[in-house]
């Protein structure tokens, strides 16, 4: 096609004729308000993406909604030798509460504990320690290790992860010995003295497990049973501690039972049930306010292109005589508002993107990699569509409305 | 299409005021493709009124328009459309030209839709109505004589069974008036095409089979 002819095209002709009294003012407005709304909504849900994780924990060794409690230690009960325990009627009266769904007995080692680990070189470290263990419901790990045999007895252990931490960060650190991962630390082999009752045995241990909610040492029951009966006092003891399952850690009335007994909850769990309100009630906060920023986007859009359809009432109508279509007409606005939506959801994108680059470090500091950007992503084409849709819907009736002059 | 009839018809805003002696309002007219006709009017007698229903764009009467029988109430958008880029074509007597086109864009902006004529075509057009030097000139720098060629000249791109001249001489000289009458006949009999004119007095200068009184 020539030059020529093109400038006598239909599409240049049109668009010479109808981009008059376009405000490129109103239209740089309105793609600003867009852009701002639509990316603080996508931003929104993209860090609720990125900070799920740390709060849902998929590897956690104990799911989601367990609870860890025990009896306020207080100086006085201290004094006076208070007991520490739950008895068996304390027990029953937590399981008949609606927020709960069953309880878990922890039971500890009645005998002495005595561990040793190899550090290398022939050197080797030793503590005494205690053991605890739970019923192996309230453990959510798939290991084949999870077993006690007493023909041929090693102890699987899970420990908390806060105990590697404060070796590497804390004690390895000042002492200039090596920090090591947790891979490294489950190969290495674990001795355990136990002695009580006339015995005294020398067993070979290993970690199977870190967890991030059980802050103690724990073996499996089956072990617990038959090292308590063959070292131990043979005293039947109550716990000190129990793991709850329940059905929402931030209940308020179990919050409310738990201070009228005097109750404490072990961990974070309560608080980060209470986080995870309130990251979501944010979130959604600052969601509704992008859609708000969006809806006004929208209506300042609309607002300016009404004008601009005003304004060219007279050639829109005279255009329609000619034998051009409602369709024909509207398409150069049309293509108009399609552009402009595209390029602000493209920037939209690019700018949620680099937000998330710059939060995502701090998240991994806290231990996740994000979440996915496909739902964020999703979003905004959603939203884009459901805008761009109105717009077209709005130009077209707009232009539909010319078809019949008032005489 | 062959016909266009009108069925007791009557703008709204005349309503109740009886008969005048119109030859069009509230009697029944059948204006054929091929013929020449004339209505002659004084001004305010709705001739634009007529023109305007005759091409959809405005339905404020009473009584029934017919494109081979049809009610043209009942025609669609799309429809619409059609008549007016292959049925009817029409120049309003203000025109309806875009000042900041020129001249020719104006033209084209009407043939590129119906590609009925070339550019040569229509620049030979201009040249014979006298405004070959105005081909690149924007409309609003036109004398409206000139500007009513350039509105002529758009009409007569496209094809039509009916061309529908709303006081297409209004502005023109003798001269011209004849060079567009010749012009709008040619391109009627090449069509087959009817033709109807309105006018307050002067008459653009075609052979007239039938003379309407509005």
């Amino acid at each position: 096609m020539s030059k020529s002819d093109n400038n006598y095209s239909t599409k240049h002709l049109k668009w010479k004729l109808l981009r008059k009294h376009i405000s490129p003012a109103q239209l740089a407005g309105f793609s600003l308000a867009s852009l701002i709304g639509l990316t603080i909504v996508i931003l929104a849900v993209q860090f609720h993406q990125d900070v799920r994780p740390i709060f849902d924990d998929e590897e956690s060794f104990i799911k989601k909604d367990y609870l860890i409690i025990t009896r306020a230690v207080s100086t006085a009960g201290t004094l006076l030798g208070a007991n520490n325990e739950f008895s068996q009627a304390a027990i029953d009266d937590i399981q008949a509460q609606p927020w709960c769904r069953k309880v878990g007995k922890f039971s500890s080692n009645d005998y002495s504990l005595y561990a040793t680990i190899g550090v290398g070189g022939g050197n080797s470290m030793g503590t005494m320690l205690f053991f605890e263990s739970i019923p192996t419901e309230f453990i959510d790990v798939a290991d084949s290790d999870w077993k006690f045999d007493p023909s041929k007895p090693e102890i699987p252990v899970i420990m908390s992860r806060d105990y590697l931490s404060l070796y590497n960060f804390g004690f390895a650190a000042s002492q200039g010995l090596p920090q090591v991962s947790e891979g490294i630390i489950s190969k290495v082999p674990l001795e355990f003295t136990l002695r009580g009752n006339g015995h005294n045995d020398n067993l070979k241990g290993h970690i199977v497990g870190f967890s991030n909610r059980l802050n103690t040492i724990v073996v499996p029951q089956d072990f617990m049973k038959w090292s308590n009966e063959r070292y131990g006092s043979g005293l039947d003891r109550n716990p000190s501690r129990l793991i709850v399952e329940v059905n929402s850690p931030g209940d308020v009335k179990m919050q409310t039972y738990l201070e009228e007994h005097g109750y404490q909850v072990a961990g974070e769990k309560m608080q980060q049930g209470k986080a995870q309100y309130f990251l979501t009630l944010v979130v959604s906060i600052v969601i509704v306010v992008g859609i708000i920023i969006s809806l006004l986007a929208f209506f300042v859009l609309m607002l300016s292109i009404y004008l601009l359809l005003q304004k060219n009432t007279k050639k829109l109508q005279d255009m329609l005589l000619l034998g051009y279509s409602p369709t024909e007409v509207a398409r150069p606005y049309i293509n108009m508002v399609l552009a402009i939506n595209a390029v602000v959801l493209v920037i939209a994108i690019v700018l949620m993107l680099l937000a998330r680059a710059y939060y995502l470090p701090m998240l991994q500091a806290m231990g996740t990699s994000g979440g996915t950007i496909v739902v964020a992503l999703i979003v905004a084409v959603i939203i884009m569509l459901l805008i761009s849709v109105g717009n077209v819907i709005a130009i077209r009736r707009k232009i539909n409305a010319l078809w019949i002059q008032q005489s | 299409m062959n016909t266009i009839t009108l069925h007791n018809t009557l703008p709204n805003v005349f309503a109740g005021r009886g008969d005048n002696g119109s030859e069009i309002w509230l009697r029944e007219v059948t204006l054929e493709r091929g013929m020449h006709y004339l209505i002659s009017a004084e001004s305010g007698t709705g001739k634009s009124s007529l023109c305007s229903y005759l091409y959809g764009y405005r339905t404020d009467y009473s009584g029934t328009m017919a494109f081979d029988g049809r009610d043209i109430r009942q025609l669609s958008v799309a429809e619409w459309c059609e008549v007016r880029t292959h049925h009817i074509a029409y120049l309003a007597q203000d025109m309806k030209l875009f000042a900041e086109l020129t001249a020719l864009e104006n033209i084209m902006l009407k043939n590129s839709i119906t590609h009925h004529k070339s550019q040569q075509e229509i620049v030979r057009m201009m040249e014979m109505l006298g405004i070959g030097d105005k081909v690149n000139s924007l409309v609003a720098k036109l004398s409206i004589g000139q500007q009513q060629r350039v509105a002529i000249i758009r009409t007569l791109c496209q094809p039509c069974d009916f061309i529908l001249l709303d006081e297409p001489v209004s502005h023109l000289d003798d001269q011209n008036n004849a060079i567009v009458a010749q012009m709008v006949t040619d391109e009627a009999q090449r069509q087959g095409a009817g033709i109807i004119s309105t006018s307050v007095g002067n008459n653009v200068k075609i052979s007239v089979d039938k003379e309407f009184k509005l």
